[in-house]
């Protein structure tokens, strides 16, 4: 179910009703419901998986529990050091092995439902497939979901296991935190503990926040609908429509268009499910920061996507540090390189996290290269750090309005170079890509043809006015203003202007399919 | 134990010497990598074993709330 249909906005009207009509003590049973619905009516059928991730995450989470107290009531009646030692050493293997179960057992739902196509073709070679299964497998539809909810489940079952949050009790309040339908499809990546408080605190009904999160929810649709999906008719006529002989400064714009449609495209998904959620009296937490302001890679990466970078770090770089194997890397690497031995683990834990980024979003070798390229530009900028520094103060470069300017185009220009991997549809045509921008740019002949992909002179007239648009309130917001505030305390008519006017943008700009209905996001596909 | 704590601080972060906030990690003054770096030299100078479960910004927040953190678990051990 798109946020844009009319399915949706009934099923929150209702949801909105019922939640504030409710005594505060059952308002999760109308979300849990809520939840459920936009589930069943999104995929049309069972929630098999989810219940499935649900169920192993609640009776996981509860063996983890009673595991922790029953270790600290044989850790109470022990004497020595020695015996201490060894009755914890038992527990903490019987934890790990029920966590690797949990892990094993959803992971390998989702691995199997995203990379069977990979999977299926060396299967087949192997002649390990009989008919039945061959069709069985050819023929798997991914849970909606399936990507945000498994690594959510994970993070639960975590931080369980660390005690930073107690096992939930009840498995519908589990599957709430799982299934909670503005983050279900495309996250952002919430924490079991601070969602749990959301929905266990009372909730009262405030004209202002419902006015705040429609706002939200109706500027995420402009983006989507009037930046993201027109850039995407540009973007798709240059890489997919299989033209011959594309000046190369058509393909850079294609390049930058793709990069403004993707966040245009994410970011205007995270305002909807930030704005339905705000109504609801539910906080979630941001997942983009205008990263196109970023100064350095890592810190592109600490406003893009924020919560799953953080789910990364967490979970599989913070694991992997503290795992036997990390620690022993890392005094082993300490003893070799005094210096740089320091920074091996991370290293190590870096380039798994990009990895493990990179396989996550797509499933070609563009993906895992895209996964890579990152991955070393990261652990470059941690070696280089303190040597950088040095440089910077030889060639007396000062800080400033300029020097900004210039690590933003570096920036740019870093993610430029990685997007061609994987918008382009092959590493041929990445290739023939990266070849035409430097050797045959051809400016004029690309100004002269700009409209031949889709677009008119109005569209991109009318591109450049949103664009103006978006930059002007991303400016204010990197100023640290509230837009929204500041909105509210406008004279009336001025306010009621800026409203309409990008309502009535939308609705007549906006990109519609035949039946009015919406493209998918694109980060649903990864 | 305190001069030892201060003076892995020192190698590390001399900044969270001088640090008198009650949010180092959030506040840019200490990074996961070094948090990590600190753990694995703590362990080794007081043979204690310190659990992911106890590598948190609340424990992290300032010098003396690492200092806290190696008492107990030093008095634990």
């Amino acid at each position: 179910m798109q946020f844009l249909s009319g399915g949706f906005v009934i099923l929150w009207v209702i949801t909105f009703a019922l939640y504030y009509l409710l005594p505060s003590k059952h308002q999760w049973v109308v979300l849990a419901v809520a939840s459920g619905l936009f589930y069943v009516l999104g995929t049309g059928g069972l929630p098999l998986g989810i219940l499935f991730t649900a169920l192993s995450s609640y009776a996981c989470g509860t063996a983890l529990s009673n595991s922790l107290s029953a270790q600290k009531e044989a850790l109470a009646g022990c004497s020595d050091k020695e015996e201490k030692k060894a009755v914890k050493l038992a527990f903490e293997k019987r934890r790990k092995r029920l966590q690797i179960l949990h892990f094993v057992l959803n992971l390998g739902i989702l691995v199997c439902g995203k990379y069977m196509a990979v999977i299926l073709p060396f299967l087949r070679a192997g002649g390990l497939l009989s008919p039945a299964g061959d069709a069985l497998f050819s023929n798997i539809v991914m849970p909606l979901g399936i990507s945000f909810y498994t690594l959510t489940a994970i993070g639960y079952v975590v931080d369980v296991g660390r005690e930073q949050c107690e096992a939930q009790k009840n498995p519908l309040k589990l599957f709430l935190y799982l299934a909670w339908f503005p983050a279900v499809t495309q996250g952002p990546f919430h924490r079991y503990e601070k969602l749990k408080a959301e929905f266990e605190r009372e909730h009262v009904f405030e004209y202002g926040r419902l006015a705040s999160g429609v706002q939200r929810f109706v500027w995420g649709a402009f983006k989507k609908l009037v930046i993201a999906d027109r850039m995407g008719i540009f973007v798709g006529n240059v890489f997919d429509g299989g033209r011959p002989q594309i000046p190369g400064g058509i393909y850079a714009a294609a390049v930058v268009f793709y990069m403004l449609q993707l966040y245009a495209d994410f970011s205007g998904y995270m305002d909807m499910a930030l704005g339905v959620s705000e109504t609801l009296d539910i906080a979630l937490p941001e997942n983009f920061r205008r990263p196109y302001f970023s100064k350095s890679v890592a810190e592109f990466w600490r406003r893009w996507h924020i919560t799953l970078g953080a789910w990364f770090k967490d979970y599989v770089m913070f694991s992997f540090i503290m795992s036997d194997v990390g620690r022993k890397l890392g005094k082993a690497a300490k003893k070799r390189w005094p210096n740089l031995g320091k920074h091996v683990t991370a290293l190590v834990g870096t380039m798994l996290v990009w990895l493990f980024t990179g396989l996550w979003h797509g499933r070609t070798v563009s993906y895992l290269l895209w996964g890579v390229y990152y991955g070393v530009i990261m652990c470059l900028s941690l070696v280089l750090e303190q040597r950088y520094a040095v440089w910077k103060e030889k060639l007396h470069i000062r800080e400033g309005r300029v020097w900004s300017l210039i690590c933003m185009a570096r920036t740019w220009l870093i993610v430029f170079l990685a997007d061609i991997l994987i918008r382009t549809g092959s590493l041929a045509q990445a290739g023939e890509v990266y070849q035409a921008i430097p050797t045959d740019f051809g400016i004029f002949a690309a100004l002269g043809t700009l409209t031949d992909y889709g677009l008119s002179r109005y569209a991109f007239l009318l591109l450049l006015f949103s664009c103006a648009l978006w930059l002007f309130v991303s400016v204010c917001e990197e100023r640290g203003m509230d837009v929204r505030m500041r909105l509210a305390a406008l004279p009336l008519p001025v306010r009621w202007g800026c409203y309409y006017g990008v309502a009535l943008l939308l609705i007549i700009t906006g990109i519609y399919g035949g039946s009015y209905d919406t493209a998918a996001f694109l980060y649903q596909s990864f | 134990m305190e001069e030892k704590v201060l003076e892995i601080l020192e190698e590390y972060c001399e900044e969270a010497l001088t640090y008198d906030g009650d949010n180092m990690m959030e506040e840019g003054i200490i990074d996961s990598f070094t948090v990590i770096n600190i753990v694995s030299e703590l362990e080794d100078a007081f043979d204690i074993e310190i659990d992911a479960k106890y590598v948190v910004a609340e424990n992290f927040k300032n010098k003396e709330a690492i200092l806290e953190l190696v008492r107990c678990l030093v008095e634990e051990a």
